[in-house]
């Protein structure tokens, strides 16, 4: 056989195709012209909506954010205009981006507990149980999430009116159609010193912690670590309460380094800025050529790969241009807001600071309604409440479908073999069945956090505060509704994003090595 | 019956009882899967249960360690009897190692944490003493270099290997092994089936499921034959291979040897 392949003198590779037949040639010019193709259509899509708009006398353009926003908001971090801070449109978004934020992060928290509760309860030996979570699973996916939130606001508004008595503890905790306060609990002058002093207590715990494990796994048996880690973390918290002040010291040491901050020239910030962009882009590369490279020696790289690299060189450059050309006023904000930053903390750490860490404040009532802002309590309002749990347990619903699934899809193998070697079921289900559930858990849950972060909109029904009733109002008032909804656009797309990194890091940490 | 058989059955009635089932009984809905079993299995001795499949030789080892509970009958276990009682349940299950068809490693942990799993947290051992008994385990099963491999870089043979490195972890008294070269291809049977015979000369109690009659004939010291749920005929190799008593077990021999 070799005889013939040789002789017959057929060698691979050795003739060349012309260049419109070369997969090499045709794979290049494939992305150049996606590229070119997306960038067309953007271009075209940008220029039309600009002509038309012109055409119709509709401004175009984002100079509307610093104006004021001339409405009251129904609640956030700051509702109406106030002596200290003016209300503009762009405050008035970024409020509504807060509120959609705190129903978010709150909603994943809770309904992944309750999911998880339900989802195990679901797959127990308990009769009880698996009916009661079988029933709330079925019931609740199945009515559509906006009718639940409306059932819920209605749910709310028949509790009873609002006065100056109402309890449970009148001037304390309140519950009535309004909503529901509770004293706040806030960062009061003292906390700084209190958090830094927490911090140096907090090393030397860390380091009791690492000693404790150390001998536990040198002599067995249980140290009761977690219990003493608590203990010396009350302990030591109720001395930093006490003795926090001595931490003033550190209110001259930040009013350095803001003076030494400011003092950085624009042109050294420039270099510095320059510096870590090529940097950045040489690590990357070495790092990606690192990660073709096998104990045999560097693979082949493929055109992907080469266009990869000269796609990062390329943005290494734009960089450099936007530090030096484009944009100079990057260092110089850069500068500026990192000595202000010092310059805040120095100010936090000044004299004459109470020695309270935290305190409270109790809820303020004004014409039978909650004041919403300034010296008041906690206050959950009817629409928040009314959003909060009906998303919550929706979302709860399916998340308790995909924990079961995720358990189920554990071979009952695992557990019997945890079993067989006298692990609890506790232990088993702690040690062996949840770690491998978890794998098949995360991809699913991350959609549901997705869902219920853009299921926040739905605010909107209830009048709730979030960035898309915030910015309705704003378009209703000033019709730059395309310039609203970019904004409703990168606020979603940047939630959505960072999520799913999350999720995708973890789900990488959890991957099964075979082979 | 020759004298080897007679000195060997004398033998055995002299040591102590570590398996004794008394007509154990088990349904699976109205599928009877076990009829009254009655076996007994002393200590340091291996027994071999053979027979057809779906005549519930797994369901009653599995019995054994209430992977599977029996509804009649009684079970004792080195003198414990297993009942509803979860610290009974806890102590048989830790005195009783088992080696599974499907191998059921971890296959999050790697090779060295499948094995030091139960001591620490069982048994509540340091995690370097333990480590240390691992490796140990792991040269007798002849893998030391695979300890910080996961499950899934193995092959079937060295995954088996594993788990009964992991079950002797425990130091179990008993071993049950339920299959355990069904699922491995040709060439690995005969390393697990080393392990097992250098477990059997070292004197562990064992009870094995299997279809492997060379082991069967070399290693056991009896033979179970069961056949839908009952116990036809217990005896030594010797016995069962060149004059059985019963037909059933002349049919079952005549198609599997």
């Amino acid at each position: 056989m070799s005889q013939t392949s040789s002789s017959s003198a057929i060698h691979y590779g050795t003739t060349k195709p012309p260049l419109w037949r070369n997969v090499a040639v045709l794979k290049w010019c494939a992305q150049l012209a996606v590229l070119l193709g997306v960038l067309a259509v953007f271009w075209f899509l940008i220029a039309e909506a600009r002509t038309n708009l012109a055409a119709k006398s509709i401004p175009v353009g984002y100079d509307w954010l610093d104006n004021p926003a001339n409405f009251q908001l129904g609640e956030g971090i700051q509702t109406v205009d106030t002596p200290e801070r003016s209300l503009t449109m762009s405050r008035a978004l970024w409020v509504g981006m807060v509120n959609t934020l705190r129903i978010a992060a709150l909603g994943i928290i809770f309904s992944t507990l309750l999911g998880v509760l339900v989802g195990i309860s679901r797959l127990s030996k308990n009769f009880v149980a698996q009916r009661f979570s079988s029933a709330y699973v079925e019931g609740l996916r199945n009515i559509p999430v906006l009718v639940q939130i409306i059932l819920w606001l209605a749910i709310l508004g028949s509790l009873g009116k609002l006065t100056p008595d109402t309890g449970p503890i009148p001037g304390w905790v309140i519950v009535s159609q309004k909503g529901i306060s509770l004293p706040r609990v806030f960062l009061a002058d003292g906390f700084y010193q209190f958090a830094a002093l927490m911090l140096v207590f907090v090393v030397g715990i860390v380091a009791v912690r690492r000693q404790l494990k150390r001998r536990q796994d040198r002599d067995g048996g249980d140290l009761r670590i977690g219990l003493w880690t608590f203990v010396l973390f009350v302990i030591s918290a109720a001395i930093a309460w006490l003795i926090n002040p001595i931490m003033a010291f550190l209110g001259p040491i930040f009013g350095a380094i803001e003076d030494a901050w400011g003092a950085v020239p624009q042109g050294a910030m420039q270099l510095l800025l320059c510096v870590i962009a090529v940097v950045g882009v040489i690590t990357w590369i070495r790092k990606f050529l690192d990660s073709k490279r096998s104990p045999a020696g560097l693979a082949k790289l493929t055109d992907d790969d080469w266009f990869r690299m000269i796609f990062s060189v390329f943005v290494g450059v734009v960089a450099v241009f936007v530090v030096v050309r484009g944009w100079p006023g990057l260092s110089s904000w850069i500068i500026n807001s990192g000595s202000d930053f010092w310059g805040v903390l120095g100010d936090k750490f000044g004299d004459g600071r109470g020695a309270k860490p935290l305190d409270a404040m109790r809820p303020t009532l004004t014409e039978g309604r909650f004041v919403n802002f300034g010296d008041t309590g906690l206050t959950l309002t009817v629409f928040y409440a009314s959003i909060f749990l009906g998303l919550v347990f929706y979302t709860s619903a399916f998340i308790a479908e995909v924990v079961r699934g995720g358990i189920l899809a554990v071979p009952s193998g695992q557990s019997e073999a945890a079993a067989a070697l006298g692990l609890t079921r506790a232990q088993a289900l702690r040690k062996v069945v949840l770690p491998q559930a978890f794998r098949v858990i995360m991809p699913p849950l991350g959609n549901q956090y997705l869902n219920i972060t853009k299921n926040t909109s739905l605010g909107i029904a209830v009048g709730f505060s979030e960035i898309v009733q915030v910015g309705q109002t704003v378009y209703n008032k000033n019709s730059q509704t395309l310039a609203v909804f970019s904004i409703y656009m990168i606020f979603y797309l940047s939630c959505s994003l960072s999520i799913s990194s999350v999720v995708n890091t973890i789900n990488r940490r959890l991957a099964i090595v075979e082979r | 019956m020759s004298i080897a058989d007679q000195a060997l059955t004398e033998d055995l009635a002299s040591r102590d009882d570590m398996i004794v089932c008394t007509g154990v009984s088990k349904w699976f809905d109205d599928f009877q899967a076990l009829k009254g079993v009655d076996v007994t299995v002393k200590d340091r001795e291996v027994m071999v249960v053979l027979g057809p499949s779906g005549s519930g030789k797994s369901t009653l080892i599995r019995c054994i360690n209430r992977l599977e509970v029996h509804q009649e009958g009684s079970i004792f276990v080195d003198g414990i009897e297993l009942t509803n009682d979860t610290r009974n349940i806890e102590r048989i299950r830790s005195e009783v190692g088992m080696v599974f068809q499907q191998f059921n490693l971890f296959p999050h942990l790697s090779v060295i944490d499948n094995v030091t799993l139960a001591p620490v947290w069982v048994r509540k051992k340091s995690k370097v003493e333990a480590e240390q008994k691992a490796i140990e385990l792991l040269e007798r099963v002849g893998i030391p270099e695979q300890a910080q491999k996961y499950p899934g870089q193995l092959s079937g043979g060295q995954q088996q290997r594993v788990a009964i490195a992991r079950s002797l972890a425990m130091e179990p008294k008993i071993m049950l092994f339920d299959e355990p070269t069904s699922a491995l291809d040709p060439e690995m049977i005969a390393e697990v089936l080393d392990v097992m015979k250098d477990l059997a000369r070292g004197g562990m109690t064992m009870m094995v499921v299997t279809h492997e009659m060379g082991f069967a004939r070399e290693v056991a010291d009896r033979l179970v034959f069961m056949e839908s749920g009952e116990v036809v005929e217990v005896g030594t190799p010797e016995h069962f291979f060149t004059n059985p008593r019963e037909d059933r077990t002349k049919l079952f021999l005549s198609q599997i040897l």
